[in-house]
């Protein structure tokens, strides 16, 4: 058990670690990035920009390092400068980068021209770095500065701000849907082959087929749009909370930023992410449920007499909870991106909407920040399952 | 019973009629009725697409100038032209444009099964067959891929390719290909081609578990042991007994495959990282749709509504093939 577990522990790493390179090899290696524009800016007269504005914006971004010493210090926070040890300075002579590079237009082998990285005029060395900001590294939890969505300001602010608003909206319609997709699958396994479960299964399926987007505008229209129109209540289509006050038929006026305010505005995002969990979770409940009906010990229930609200809920319920949790478990971190989607279609502001904005704007800090926290959360919700199943089933033995 | 009545049964009468396994696959299918119904609402959807030049009454981008959000079914003066549905906020016609995007998202949804599940099932089953040090490495890959949650790299690896389109070299038959099928020219079926690798660059990794999954069960089985001891090498058992006993989950694997396509497809598209807005697609349509259902609430349906019956009549044909093929199969 304990060598399952430190091999475990040690994959878990290399797979932070790979996911981690790949996301940022995936935002940094490409062309562009948060240099595009300026190359257009340069070339109109109003806006000159020197070589050396270039350099220092380069500098800025840390476009001016090589990539592994890039990745190093957004990662650990090192190298600082020249190693140090007993007062003397190792490596403080070794080309970290390139302050201003040599571009020149050649033509490529589809007859266009392009600019090119022919050469470098000034390098950065070891010894420059001396003094230059830079974070504690990802891996102490500190995500560096954010680029463009707040300029400046620590990526953990930008997260800590949206990540309760994300967390509210799973918290609740996670508790939502087990509360409702449960007895609903039970009592659809139960009643198997009735009007109710043909019915509602259907209807799971059909949940299951609905594109997120799609349903969430669908929802806009029916509880919001459709209603307020025709002077019925209505519920507010977007955000998290309103920017002035309104007024809604049947309810009254509602005060910007109030507790009611925020309810109103839950319900809908609450809604669609319930649904969906409900469609899932139920159809899952009920084929664990209609597998344990089957076993031999539901029949000895039976046989000895038991009342069937035993039977189902004492017996077969508590069997058939088994896969199911660690299922609940390892979709977790599924709804965080699940809410990627959400999120957008309500304009929730969390952090599904955020990574959005960070990719769509080139912030990579935050991008990066987010997905990295994201791989760990599904890796850590790996184990976890792997783990419940045995301590939930103690048939299963890890090795 | 006397000896004459059972001479007057005749042969015919008790010999039950033969039938291929195809047949018996098809009857089966037959009887889901909902599989049945979806499936000819596909063939219909199919056909409006693929004679999409003869039934648009407009072209993608042409734009009726001071014509926009007309109502439904006004009549183009100049040229006698209806808009079925309307136009647009710029003015381009709703329908053509829809039943053009029908014919780039569903050629999108297909060639990634393809690919998806060829690559799976060559991956899968190299790595049933061989075992060893082969699946040991392959199926860590694939583990690995998994475990990175999916729709955030997806927006990544989508948002990094689009904007450097020429990142990835794609040969210029590939693209006339593509851009053939999908009526699109060389360059804007290059965006086309990428998300239909990166669709399928993660599609595939389920197929090849799948996959794996089915040629180990198959390798213990007692034809294969004829094969390998009639002296078949081991290219001809893949391709000859392992393979075809494998395409049923396969099979339908693919066809709810083409439901997640069509809607993950959409969905980049919708959140703004898929194939953007000239190229008409369903989900860039409802991306467009959502900033105008305020004041025109029927706006979003038009696009959506494609999206939702595409999705559900794969499945139900998933369903209906998953009951056809192999009852006792579950995916």
């Amino acid at each position: 058990m304990t060598s399952y577990f430190i091999r475990r522990i040690l994959q878990m790493i290399l797979v932070v670690f790979i996911s981690a390179i790949a996301s940022y090899a995936l935002l940094n290696l490409a062309p562009g990035g948060p240099l595009a524009g300026l190359r257009q800016i340069q070339q109109s007269s109003r806006f000159q920009i020197t070589e050396d504005d270039i350099a220092r914006i380069r500098a800025y971004f840390e476009l001016d390092l090589y990539l592994p010493f890039r990745f190093t210090r957004w990662l650990i926070g090192e190298p600082r400068g020249p190693l140090v040890i007993g007062g003397q300075q190792y490596f403080s002579d070794l080309t970290v980068g390139c302050r201003r590079p040599v571009e020149s237009e050649v033509l490529n082998d589809r007859g266009q021209y392009e600019f090119v990285v022919t050469g470098c005029n000034e390098y950065v060395y070891m010894k420059d770095l001396v003094g230059r900001r830079t974070s504690r590294g990802v891996l102490l939890g500190d995500f560096g500065l954010s680029w463009r969505l707040l300029r400046d300001r620590p990526v953990a602010d930008l997260i800590v701000s949206r990540l309760p608003k994300t967390i509210q909206l799973i918290g609740i319609s996670t508790i939502l849907s087990l509360l409702i997709g449960l007895p609903l699958g039970v009592y659809s396994a139960v009643k198997q082959y009735s009007r109710f479960d043909y019915f509602f299964t259907s209807l799971a399926f059909m949940g299951s087929a609905m594109p997120t987007f799609f349903f969430g505008i669908l929802m806009i229209l029916a509880f919001s749009i459709i209603p307020k129109d025709a002077g019925w209540p209505y519920l507010p289509p977007g955000l998290s909370e309103s920017v002035r006050g309104y007024t809604i038929p049947v309810i009254g006026d509602v005060e910007a930023g109030s507790i009611k305010d925020r309810i109103l505005h839950l319900i809908l995002p609450v809604g669609v992410l319930t649904i969906f969990n409900i469609a899932f979770w139920s159809r899952y409940i009920r084929s664990s449920m209609l597998e344990v009906m089957r076993q031999d010990y539901v029949r000895t229930a039976r046989a000895k007499g038991l009342g069937e609200r035993i039977v189902v809920l004492k017996h077969a319920l508590r069997n058939a909870l088994i896969p199911f949790v660690t299922i609940v478990v390892f979709t977790l971190p599924g709804l965080f991106s699940g809410a990627i989607i959400t999120e957008s279609v309500f304009a929730w502001p969390g952090m599904g909407r955020l990574y959005l904005l960070a990719l769509g704007d080139y912030d990579y800090p935050v991008a990066m920040a987010i997905f990295f926290i994201l791989a760990i959360l599904t890796v850590i919700a790996t184990l976890m399952r792997d783990v419940l199943y045995t301590v939930v089933d103690p048939r299963i033995r890890l090795s | 019973m006397s000896a004459a009545q059972v001479a007057s049964l005749s042969a015919e009468a008790v010999t039950i009629e033969e039938r291929s396994p195809l047949q018996i696959v098809l009857n089966r299918f037959r009887r889901h009725r909902l599989a049945m119904v979806s499936l000819v609402i596909m063939t219909v959807i199919f056909f409006i697409t693929i004679l999409a030049p003869y039934i648009a009454p407009f072209t993608v981008q042409e734009l009726s100038v001071n014509k926009y959000f007309v109502p439904f079914g006004t009549v183009d003066e100049e040229t006698g032209r209806v808009h079925y549905l309307g136009t647009d906020h710029i003015g381009r016609d709703y329908f053509s444009r829809l039943i053009y995007a029908g014919r780039i998202s569903l050629t999108v949804a297909l060639l990634s099964v393809i690919i998806a599940e060829s690559i799976g099932i060559i991956v899968g089953a190299i790595s049933g067959f061989f075992g060893g040090i082969v699946d040991n490495v392959l199926m860590r890959f694939v583990e690995f891929m998994l475990t990175i949650p999916q729709l955030p790299l997806l927006l990544i690896i989508s948002s990094m390719l689009l904007r450097n389109e020429e990142l990835i070299p794609i040969p210029i038959p590939v693209l006339d290909f593509v851009g053939g099928i999908m009526l699109l020219d060389t360059r804007d079926a290059r965006s086309a081609v990428l998300i239909i690798l990166i669709l399928a660059g993660f599609g595939w990794l389920a197929a090849a578990q799948l996959m794996r999954g089915m040629v180990l069960s198959l390798r213990e089985q007692t034809f294969v042991e004829a094969s390998r001891s009639l002296g078949a090498s081991n290219f001809r058992i893949i391709t000859r007994d392992m393979i075809p006993n494998a395409m049923a989950p396969i099979i339908v694997d693919a066809s709810l495959g083409l439901a997640s396509y069509v809607v993950a497809e959409a969905a980049l598209a919708f959140l703004g990282f898929g194939i953007q807005d000239p190229i008409p697609t369903w989900g860039n349509m409802l991306a467009a749709s959502q900033t105008y259902m305020l004041d025109r609430p029927w706006l979003p349906l038009v696009p959506g509504l494609p999206i939702f019956l595409c999705s559900l009549a794969f499945n139900y044909i998933g369903d209906g093939l998953r009951d056809a093929l192999d009852p006792r199969l579950k995916l």
